[in-house]
Protein backbone atom coordinates (compact mmCIF):
# COMPACT_ATOMS: atom_id res chain seq x y z
CA UNK A 1 0.00 0.00 0.00
CA UNK A 2 1.32 3.43 -0.95
CA UNK A 3 1.90 6.15 1.67
CA UNK A 4 -0.94 8.25 0.19
CA UNK A 5 -3.26 5.26 0.62
CA UNK A 6 -2.22 4.86 4.25
CA UNK A 7 -2.91 8.56 4.91
CA UNK A 8 -6.31 8.26 3.19
CA UNK A 9 -7.33 5.26 5.31
CA UNK A 10 -6.13 7.05 8.46
CA UNK A 11 -8.23 10.14 7.64
CA UNK A 12 -11.23 7.90 6.99
CA UNK A 13 -10.75 6.13 10.33
CA UNK A 14 -10.59 9.48 12.16
CA UNK A 15 -13.78 10.60 10.39
CA UNK A 16 -15.60 7.36 11.33
CA UNK A 17 -14.50 7.62 14.98
CA UNK A 18 -15.62 11.25 15.18
CA UNK A 19 -18.97 10.35 13.59
CA UNK A 20 -19.57 7.58 16.14
CA UNK A 21 -18.67 9.95 18.97
CA UNK A 22 -21.11 12.55 17.59
CA UNK A 23 -23.83 9.90 17.48
CA UNK A 24 -23.26 8.69 21.05
CA UNK A 25 -22.91 12.09 22.77
CA UNK A 26 -25.95 12.97 24.93
CA UNK A 27 -25.14 16.69 25.35
CA UNK A 28 -25.89 18.88 22.32
CA UNK A 29 -23.23 21.52 22.97
CA UNK A 30 -20.58 18.83 23.47
CA UNK A 31 -21.30 17.42 19.99
CA UNK A 32 -19.85 20.44 18.19
CA UNK A 33 -16.08 19.83 18.85
CA UNK A 34 -16.47 16.31 17.48
CA UNK A 35 -18.26 17.77 14.46
CA UNK A 36 -15.21 19.99 13.90
CA UNK A 37 -12.91 16.96 14.09
CA UNK A 38 -15.14 15.20 11.55
CA UNK A 39 -14.95 18.15 9.15
CA UNK A 40 -11.13 18.29 9.43
CA UNK A 41 -10.90 14.59 8.58
CA UNK A 42 -13.24 14.95 5.59
CA UNK A 43 -11.12 17.89 4.37
CA UNK A 44 -8.09 15.59 4.50
CA UNK A 45 -9.92 12.88 2.54
CA UNK A 46 -10.97 15.39 -0.17
CA UNK A 47 -7.45 16.81 -0.49
CA UNK A 48 -5.77 13.38 -0.68
CA UNK A 49 -8.31 11.75 -3.01
CA UNK A 50 -7.32 13.21 -6.40
CA UNK A 51 -3.87 14.53 -7.45
CA UNK A 52 -5.36 17.57 -9.20
CA UNK A 53 -4.75 21.30 -8.53
CA UNK A 54 -8.47 22.03 -8.19
CA UNK A 55 -8.77 19.43 -5.42
CA UNK A 56 -7.10 21.81 -2.98
CA UNK A 57 -9.69 24.47 -3.89
CA UNK A 58 -12.52 21.99 -3.23
CA UNK A 59 -11.00 21.06 0.14
CA UNK A 60 -10.65 24.73 1.11
CA UNK A 61 -14.24 25.43 0.06
CA UNK A 62 -15.56 22.53 2.15
CA UNK A 63 -13.44 23.64 5.12
CA UNK A 64 -14.75 27.22 4.99
CA UNK A 65 -18.36 26.10 4.54
CA UNK A 66 -18.32 23.50 7.29
CA UNK A 67 -16.68 25.86 9.81
CA UNK A 68 -19.26 28.54 9.00
CA UNK A 69 -22.11 26.08 9.46
CA UNK A 70 -20.78 24.78 12.78
CA UNK A 71 -20.29 28.31 14.09
CA UNK A 72 -23.81 29.29 13.02
CA UNK A 73 -25.32 26.29 14.83
CA UNK A 74 -23.33 27.03 18.01
CA UNK A 75 -24.16 30.75 17.93
CA UNK A 76 -27.89 30.17 17.49
CA UNK A 77 -27.98 27.43 20.13
CA UNK A 78 -26.27 29.65 22.71
CA UNK A 79 -28.78 32.45 22.05
CA UNK A 80 -26.12 34.88 20.86
CA UNK A 81 -28.19 35.93 17.87
CA UNK A 82 -30.68 38.53 19.10
CA UNK A 83 -33.84 38.14 17.07
CA UNK A 84 -37.26 39.66 17.56
CA UNK B 1 -11.40 5.03 -4.82
CA UNK B 2 -9.90 2.99 -2.05
CA UNK B 3 -12.41 0.35 -0.99
CA UNK B 4 -11.89 0.80 2.75
CA UNK B 5 -12.42 4.57 2.63
CA UNK B 6 -15.54 4.11 0.50
CA UNK B 7 -17.06 1.68 3.03
CA UNK B 8 -16.24 4.10 5.87
CA UNK B 9 -17.92 7.03 4.08
CA UNK B 10 -21.00 4.94 3.24
CA UNK B 11 -21.25 3.92 6.91
CA UNK B 12 -21.05 7.59 7.89
CA UNK B 13 -23.89 8.50 5.50
CA UNK B 14 -26.11 5.68 6.82
CA UNK B 15 -25.30 6.65 10.44
CA UNK B 16 -26.17 10.29 9.76
CA UNK B 17 -29.44 9.33 8.05
CA UNK B 18 -30.62 7.14 10.94
CA UNK B 19 -29.55 9.81 13.45
CA UNK B 20 -31.31 12.63 11.56
CA UNK B 21 -34.60 10.73 11.45
CA UNK B 22 -34.62 9.48 15.05
CA UNK B 23 -33.65 12.73 16.86
CA UNK B 24 -36.32 15.18 17.99
CA UNK B 25 -34.39 18.41 18.74
CA UNK B 26 -33.87 20.58 15.60
CA UNK B 27 -30.25 21.37 16.48
CA UNK B 28 -29.38 17.68 16.81
CA UNK B 29 -31.06 17.04 13.46
CA UNK B 30 -28.97 19.76 11.82
CA UNK B 31 -25.76 18.27 13.23
CA UNK B 32 -26.72 14.86 11.78
CA UNK B 33 -27.49 16.54 8.43
CA UNK B 34 -23.98 17.98 8.43
CA UNK B 35 -22.71 14.41 8.92
CA UNK B 36 -24.62 13.28 5.78
CA UNK B 37 -23.26 16.14 3.63
CA UNK B 38 -19.70 15.48 4.82
CA UNK B 39 -20.00 11.84 3.82
CA UNK B 40 -21.47 12.74 0.41
CA UNK B 41 -18.93 15.27 -0.93
CA UNK B 42 -15.97 12.82 -1.29
CA UNK B 43 -18.14 10.71 -3.63
CA UNK B 44 -18.55 13.79 -5.86
CA UNK B 45 -14.80 14.49 -5.77
CA UNK B 46 -14.04 10.87 -6.66
CA UNK B 47 -15.94 11.18 -9.97
CA UNK B 48 -13.71 14.11 -10.95
CA UNK B 49 -16.46 16.75 -10.83
CA UNK B 50 -14.45 19.21 -8.77
CA UNK B 51 -16.37 22.36 -9.76
CA UNK B 52 -19.61 20.71 -8.69
CA UNK B 53 -17.95 19.76 -5.39
CA UNK B 54 -16.96 23.41 -4.78
CA UNK B 55 -20.51 24.59 -5.53
CA UNK B 56 -22.18 21.97 -3.32
CA UNK B 57 -19.75 22.57 -0.45
CA UNK B 58 -20.58 26.28 -0.50
CA UNK B 59 -24.36 25.97 -1.04
CA UNK B 60 -25.30 23.41 1.64
CA UNK B 61 -24.09 25.48 4.65
CA UNK B 62 -26.16 28.34 3.20
CA UNK B 63 -29.20 26.06 3.27
CA UNK B 64 -28.47 25.14 6.90
CA UNK B 65 -28.27 28.84 7.84
CA UNK B 66 -31.66 29.39 6.14
CA UNK B 67 -33.17 26.63 8.29
CA UNK B 68 -31.56 28.13 11.42
CA UNK B 69 -33.53 31.33 10.76
CA UNK B 70 -36.73 29.40 11.54
CA UNK B 71 -35.40 27.59 14.64
CA UNK B 72 -36.65 28.71 18.05
CA UNK B 73 -33.99 30.10 20.39
CA UNK B 74 -31.93 27.54 22.27
CA UNK B 75 -31.05 27.37 25.93
CA UNK B 76 -30.27 30.81 27.47
CA UNK C 1 -25.17 -0.62 -9.81
CA UNK C 2 -22.54 1.70 -8.46
CA UNK C 3 -22.33 2.34 -4.68
CA UNK C 4 -23.47 5.94 -5.22
CA UNK C 5 -26.72 4.70 -6.81
CA UNK C 6 -27.50 2.27 -3.97
CA UNK C 7 -26.66 4.88 -1.29
CA UNK C 8 -28.86 7.45 -3.06
CA UNK C 9 -31.79 5.02 -3.24
CA UNK C 10 -31.44 4.27 0.49
CA UNK C 11 -31.38 7.98 1.33
CA UNK C 12 -34.47 8.66 -0.83
CA UNK C 13 -36.49 5.82 0.76
CA UNK C 14 -35.50 6.55 4.38
CA UNK C 15 -35.88 10.31 4.00
CA UNK C 16 -39.31 10.02 2.39
CA UNK C 17 -40.60 7.79 5.19
CA UNK C 18 -39.07 10.18 7.75
CA UNK C 19 -40.72 13.18 6.08
CA UNK C 20 -44.12 11.52 5.92
CA UNK C 21 -44.11 10.42 9.57
CA UNK C 22 -41.88 12.79 11.60
CA UNK C 23 -41.48 11.95 15.30
CA UNK C 24 -42.74 15.24 16.86
CA UNK C 25 -45.15 16.35 14.15
CA UNK C 26 -43.97 19.94 13.57
CA UNK C 27 -43.30 21.82 10.35
CA UNK C 28 -39.64 22.41 11.24
CA UNK C 29 -38.89 18.70 11.69
CA UNK C 30 -40.61 17.99 8.39
CA UNK C 31 -38.49 20.66 6.64
CA UNK C 32 -35.24 19.29 8.06
CA UNK C 33 -36.18 15.72 7.08
CA UNK C 34 -36.94 16.98 3.57
CA UNK C 35 -33.23 17.72 3.11
CA UNK C 36 -32.34 14.00 3.26
CA UNK C 37 -34.10 12.96 -0.02
CA UNK C 38 -32.52 16.02 -1.65
CA UNK C 39 -29.04 14.67 -0.95
CA UNK C 40 -30.21 11.23 -2.15
CA UNK C 41 -31.34 12.70 -5.48
CA UNK C 42 -27.94 14.43 -5.72
CA UNK C 43 -26.22 11.04 -5.32
CA UNK C 44 -28.44 9.36 -7.94
CA UNK C 45 -27.70 12.19 -10.42
CA UNK C 46 -24.00 11.74 -9.62
CA UNK C 47 -24.09 8.06 -10.63
CA UNK C 48 -25.13 9.13 -14.17
CA UNK C 49 -22.30 11.75 -14.48
CA UNK C 50 -24.60 14.74 -15.10
CA UNK C 51 -22.50 17.76 -14.09
CA UNK C 52 -24.90 20.50 -15.27
CA UNK C 53 -27.90 18.84 -13.60
CA UNK C 54 -25.95 18.64 -10.33
CA UNK C 55 -25.04 22.33 -10.43
CA UNK C 56 -28.59 23.46 -11.22
CA UNK C 57 -30.20 21.18 -8.65
CA UNK C 58 -27.82 22.33 -5.91
CA UNK C 59 -28.66 25.97 -6.54
CA UNK C 60 -32.41 25.51 -6.75
CA UNK C 61 -32.52 23.32 -3.62
CA UNK C 62 -31.16 26.14 -1.42
CA UNK C 63 -33.64 28.57 -3.01
CA UNK C 64 -36.58 26.28 -2.28
CA UNK C 65 -35.46 25.89 1.34
CA UNK C 66 -35.38 29.70 1.64
CA UNK C 67 -38.94 29.95 0.27
CA UNK C 68 -40.18 27.26 2.68
CA UNK C 69 -38.59 29.12 5.62
CA UNK C 70 -40.32 32.36 4.59
CA UNK C 71 -43.68 30.54 4.36
CA UNK C 72 -43.11 29.00 7.80
CA UNK C 73 -42.23 32.36 9.37
CA UNK C 74 -45.30 33.99 7.84
CA UNK C 75 -47.55 31.26 9.23
CA UNK C 76 -46.00 31.59 12.69
CA UNK C 77 -46.50 35.36 12.66
CA UNK C 78 -50.20 34.99 11.78
CA UNK C 79 -51.13 32.67 14.70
Amino acid sequence: MTPAGVALVLCGAVALYAGVRVALEPDTLRKLPFLNVFSFAITGVIALLLPHPLGIVAAAAYFVGSTLESNAIASTFAGGLERG
Amino acid sequence: MNETVMIMLAALVVLGCVLAIRESDPYRKLIALSLIVGGTIPFIVDRGLLDVAVAVALIFPLSTIFILMACPGGEP
Amino acid sequence: MTPEFLLGLFLILAGTVGTAFPRPKTYLNRLINLEIPGIGILLVMLSYNEALALLTYGGVSALSVFIFVRVLQKREAKT
